[in-house]
């Protein structure tokens, strides 16, 4: 059996702004979307919200409109729906992969857009249940005093592991915040903050309504390391953008997952612009990332592993990159 | 794809679907999760938080004063110590004293629903001492380490030393002599049925009621009675559809008897569901096993001498762990021929959850620390890994220098089989950087020939009844737990009848009904119970053939069977169809009951030394298997791009079936080698979910050439011998011979993630580098 979820009330608003009404009216709430997260970690007992505020009658958010000047996708768009959109597997190879590679199919048709990009932090000491925390004195995430993967720090290190934030970033995407202040679009990378305990910068009733996706993207691919092909988590994910003219680069961009408790666009790729990406550029790409991932304890891999495949991923993806747009030759 | 076995007329033969399996991919089949419970109690344990304590306190009554729950018990409601081994019973259902390991027992609730018995949970106090705590065998036999057991030295379950032939000798006249360690994590059964057992107890009759998922029924049936101090009379046990095994539930589990101290003290019934992680702390699956192996070859493969050293971290309590111990060391023999083994294995007691029986009971580790070995050698030696599987071939019939009998024997026929069908010779060393082919063998028992509780009686029974309306039931305790064991049984029994397979009706597992069984482990149900089937049969055969021969009125010698119609041999005259020798056979005697057993003569049950039962078998089966991988070296992930595999099962009764439990072995191989191990944090488990527990999923899942290879076994029923279990053990090797091959690095833990994939790497790059420099100093 499952354990038994705590006991909630359950809400079903219309629209957005009733959304963000209930929200405000009960300090004790949570959004629920797909669920594929929320629900897990219900049963484990982490959190016990009073009310549960269900997205899935509000229209607005499973629109998506494929426009002249981009692409937007509702917060409630599941991962399914939008690996399946020719538009994005045709232009935003990235998110369509990194779509792709998310957990099983049957999660894919629950789980949403919106949910994978507010995915809670993950760690091997927060992701169990009651009995297993409360017999290890909790942590620093919930409930507890100290951080167990670092327990001389400050603060939590539970790592994001959403695949979709570093392959949207990668194309300066912007995300649609609703709060009690009104509306908002803000650069998706400014919705993260490098804090596992409070990785959102999100006030508490505010919620994803969009995604906005530039038109004109470069080519670009996700990977993904993990132990097996499907179901697991990014041990390290990685999302390149690039284009590239006579040989040189012209545009990269480099996003990762699964490394810290945000995700983040590579600092430094301008560097690589206007020249070719041979063998040594690869290696300084390479060591970049190594640079500025800060894999910690918080998976049974090895946080070496995490850090050293981060680098490895990035350098396959921008070096096949680099070949296939003809500029290598 | 299968190359069909083919029947005594070369025509190849198909199998049939399993006889439950329409009600099982309907979902009409009832699991025990699924029983009717609306009015049972629901059943909760609570567990130990720390890994090793002295029990101060335990306060229940805040629990038992909360409406709602009708029983809370704790070690004192129950005195009596449970185990599988009779002579290694140190384990309490709930804990007395002292806790061992996280997780472990303490007590337990029943209340109206799971809210309720949650919350008497939450209200129980618990106060503890903490003890040191070793989670690894060098801290737990490191001097001064406080023992988990009194009475077991150096945190010792077992030591064997065994040493068959002159070591000394064979490594004196090898051409080389090797050795290597190797570490394989532990792993566990990961069945999808979680466990579940519905216990009801009538307190008027005391008499109690069972079911539950398990694959000994009659392990449990025993172990009530001993902690309920009840006669076994009293108890009537069941076993529902089951959901997989995989020894996890060989052993009787603490949960079971719980849900059954609960019932009684409940007075009534009580349904206990465990959650995924409650499923990863019962256990009872592979130990975490170190391996240091040294081996004699001459140059042309032949193997002179094996010195094996097994070190198993067996966690808390015994279980099994005596005879995994042994089994680890006795089945270094029986593949190939070796004149000389010594063997050291120490099973040894850690602050985990218990281990236990898996498929492929203890041979697995071994088996695959011996394959890597004897690759790694053979390349030295400039051999074909081939060759040297086949320079140490026994002949068969023989026995083993450990006393095992070998009474058929078709590993060579598997060796030609997946060298052939993989292309193996033209492809061998001429594939591109990255890819990789590698082999290994492995075999198997049809059996414990010696049963751990020796009463004397037949190894197996079957009942069978024929009635007026012309069906076949067979009763057996046999416990089919997805392997198809009632289908062979009704098999088995149709062909010896030369029936039609849809006239046989087979009920298994209740006590009530079927006659004990010793159940389903060591894969014995086969080979025992199917002889035992057949057996019935021929006796009902005969009361057929005697009542055709008074109604055709000619001697039963004369009288002759074709399928279901019966004539006098001579022809011509008058063919009685089934029914009328049905209604003849019961003419004065009414419904007809036989019988038939199945007994392994003395002979096969092992040798005289200490522990020289573990092993014994009536037949061996035996695999080899190719497996070809990609590695991917920049994330070191493994691709497995196909598997051929050969197994010998004596003979297929089912081909279908068989098939099936190949793939099924291989896949839990590919299992332990890629991707499963259980990981604790200071004795918590990491690992206690399915995500977390990384069994493999189609994606990783290789295409399984399946090759069955019939050896027609002189004991096994229509030749047979099992099929399940051994062909487990030679995929983790054959992979990782398979990686050696690809990317020149030889990697010595299981499982080969990309993680320890990627160490390997770097230290095969960096040890590269320092003998260049070296080089070029010199």
């Amino acid at each position: 059996m499952t354990s038994p979820a705590p006991d909630f009330r359950l809400a079903q608003p219309r629209d957005v702004q009733a959304a963000v009404t209930l929200c405000s009216a009960q300090p004790s709430s949570r959004f629920l979307a797909g669920g594929t997260d929320l629900v897990v970690n219900l049963r484990h007992g982490i959190e016990k919200p009073a009310l549960l505020i269900d997205l899935s009658a509000i229209e607005e958010l499973r629109q998506l409109a494929v426009l002249e000047r981009g692409i937007t996708i509702g917060a409630c768009t599941t991962i399914a729906a939008l690996s399946d959109t020719a538009a994005i597997r045709h232009r935003y190879r990235a998110v369509a992969v990194a779509a792709a590679a998310i957990a099983g199919p049957g999660t894919r048709n629950l789980a949403t857009v919106g949910g994978n990009l507010c995915l809670d932090t993950r760690c091997i000491y927060f992701n169990q249940s009651e009995w297993w925390r409360r017999s290890n004195g909790f942590c620093l995430k919930h409930r507890g005093e100290i951080c167990h993967v670092a327990p001389q720090g400050q603060r939590c290190h539970a790592a994001f592991s959403g695949d979709l934030a570093p392959a949207l970033m990668i194309f300066d995407a912007e995300v649609e915040i609703a709060g009690n202040a009104g509306r908002r679009w803000i650069p998706l990378a400014d919705l993260y903050a490098e804090d596992g305990a409070a990785h959102l910068a999100l006030s508490a009733e505010e919620m994803v309504v969009a995604v906005r996706l530039p038109p004109d993207p470069p080519p670009s691919n996700y990977a993904k390391a993990r132990v097996r092909g499907a179901v697991d988590f990014p041990l390290a994910g990685v999302a390149v953008a690039l284009a590239a003219e006579s040989g040189q680069v012209v545009t990269l961009r480099v996003g990762l997952t699964g490394t810290n408790s945000r995700p983040f666009l590579l600092k430094g790729t301008e560097a690589f612009i206007g020249r070719p990406l041979d063998e040594a550029a690869l290696q300084r790409l390479e060591r970049l990332v190594q640079k500025q991932v800060r894999p910690m304890r918080t998976t049974l891999a090895s946080a070496h592993y995490r850090r050293l495949a981060a680098a490895a991923l990035a350098r396959r993806l921008a070096g096949d990159l680099f070949s296939q747009s003809g500029a290598a030759s | 794809m299968t190359r069909a076995a083919t029947a005594g007329t070369g025509a190849p033969r198909r199998g049939v679907p399993l006889i439950d399996g329409v009600a099982k991919v309907t979902g009409r089949a009832t699991y025990t999760a699924d029983l009717d419970h609306a009015d049972a109690l629901v059943g909760r344990i609570f567990r130990s938080p720390v890994s090793h304590g002295e029990i101060i306190q335990l306060d229940v009554a805040s629990a038992r004063a909360l409406d709602g729950v009708f029983a809370v018990l704790t070690g004192e409601d129950c005195p009596h110590t449970y185990g599988v081994l009779p002579v290694a019973m140190n384990e309490f259902p709930l804990a007395r004293g002292r806790v061992r390991y996280r997780g472990e027992p303490v007590a337990a609730v029943a209340a109206v629903d799971a809210a309720t018995a949650q919350r008497a949970l939450d209200l129980i106090e618990f106060e503890v001492r903490e003890l040191p705590a070793y989670y690894t065998s060098t801290e737990a036999r490191a001097a001064g380490a406080m023992l988990l057991h009194d009475n077991k030295p150096g945190n010792l379950e077992r030591e064997v030393h065994h040493a068959f032939g002159d070591v000394t000798a064979g490594f004196a006249r090898a051409d080389l002599v090797r050795e290597g360690c190797i570490s394989c994590a532990e792993v566990n059964h990961a069945q999808i049925e979680p466990h579940a057992a519905l216990a009801e107890y009538e307190p008027l009759t005391q008499r109690l009621t069972m079911q539950s998922v398990t694959q000994v029924a009659y392990y449990l049936h025993l172990m009530l009675a001993r902690c309920l101090d009840i006669d076994a009379s009293r108890i009537r046990v069941i076993k529902p559809f089951v959901g997989g095994g995989f020894g996890a539930r060989v052993e009787v589990l603490n949960f079971e008897i719980i849900t059954a101290l609960l019932a009684r003290a409940a007075a009534g019934k009580v349904m206990m569901q465990l959650t995924r992680e409650e499923n990863f702390l019962t256990h009872r699956a592979r130990p975490q096993t170190d391996i240091r192996l040294k081996l004699g070859m001459c140059r042309d493969g032949r193997i002179t001498a094996c010195e094996c050293e097994v070190t198993q971290r067996g966690g808390a309590y015994a279980g099994y762990g005596i005879v995994t111990i042994l089994y680890a060391g006795a089945l270094l023999q029986g593949i190939y021929d070796i004149p000389a083994i010594k063997y050291d294995g120490y099973r040894v007691y850690a602050n985990l959850p218990p281990c236990g029986a898996m498929r492929g009971h203890g041979a697995v580790d071994t088996r695959h620390a011996f394959e890597c070995l004897l690759d790694r050698m053979a390349r030295e030696l400039g051999l074909d890994p081939f060759v040297v599987r086949r320079a140490n071939l026994l002949q068969a019939p023989t026995r083993t220098m450990n006393d095992l009998m070998v009474n058929s024997y078709g590993l060579p026929e598997c060796l030609d089989a997946v060298e052939q069908a993989s292309g193996w010779r033209e492809r061998i060393g001429k594939l591109p950087p990255g890819k990789g082919l590698g082999m290994a063998c492995s075999h198997y028992v049809s059996g414990a020939a010696k049963p751990i509780h020796w009463t004397g009686e037949p190894h197996a029974a079957v009942n069978l009844k024929l009635d007026f309306d012309g069906s076949i039931t067979a009763f057996t305790g046999a416990a089919d737990i997805g392997q198809g064991s009632s289908t062979m049984v009704a098999i088995t029994v149709a062909e010896t009848l030369g029936v039609a397979l849809e006239r046989v009706r087979v009920v298994a597992g209740d006590s009530a009904i079927t006659p004990k069984d010793n159940g389903a482990y060591s894969s014995r149900i086969t080979f025992m119970v199917g002889n035992a089937a057949i057996d019935a049969a021929k006796n009902l055969r005969k009361i057929l053939i005697e009542a055709a021969a008074r109604k055709l009125e000619a001697a039963p010698e004369d009288i002759e069977c074709i399928g279901e119609t019966f004539r006098v041999g001579s022809g011509g005259q008058a063919v009685l169809p089934f029914a009328d020798v049905v209604q003849a056979a019961l003419v004065d005697v009414g419904a007809i009951a036989v019988k038939g057993t199945f007994t392994c003569p003395p002979e096969a049950q092992g040798g005289r030394h200490r522990g020289g039962a573990v092993g014994s078998t009536m037949g061996f089966s035996y695999a080899a298997q190719v497996v070809e991988v990609s590695v991917e070296e920049a994330t070191g992930a493994i691709t497995v791009d196909k598997v051929w595999t050969a197994l010998d099962c004596g003979h297929a009764i089912n081909p279908l079936a068989v098939e099936g439990q190949i793939q099924g072995a291989v896949w839990m191989g590919l299992g332990q080698a890629l991707s499963e191990e259980t990981r604790y944090l200071d004795g918590l488990p990491a690992h206690a979910s399915l995500l977390e527990y990384r069994v493999p999923t189609i994606v990783e899942s290789p295409p399984i050439e399946v090759h069955i290879v019939e050896s027609h076994d002189p004991h096994g029923p229509f030749g047979a011998k099992e099929a399940s279990e051994g062909a487990l053990a030679g995929f983790a090797p054959a992979l990782v011979n398979a990686v050696s091959h690809a990317i020149g690095v030889d990697l010595d833990e299981l499982p080969v993630t990309p993680d320890r994939v990627m160490e390997a790497l770097v230290e095969h790059r960096r040890r590269a580098r320092l003998g260049a420099l070296r080089k070029v100093a010199s």
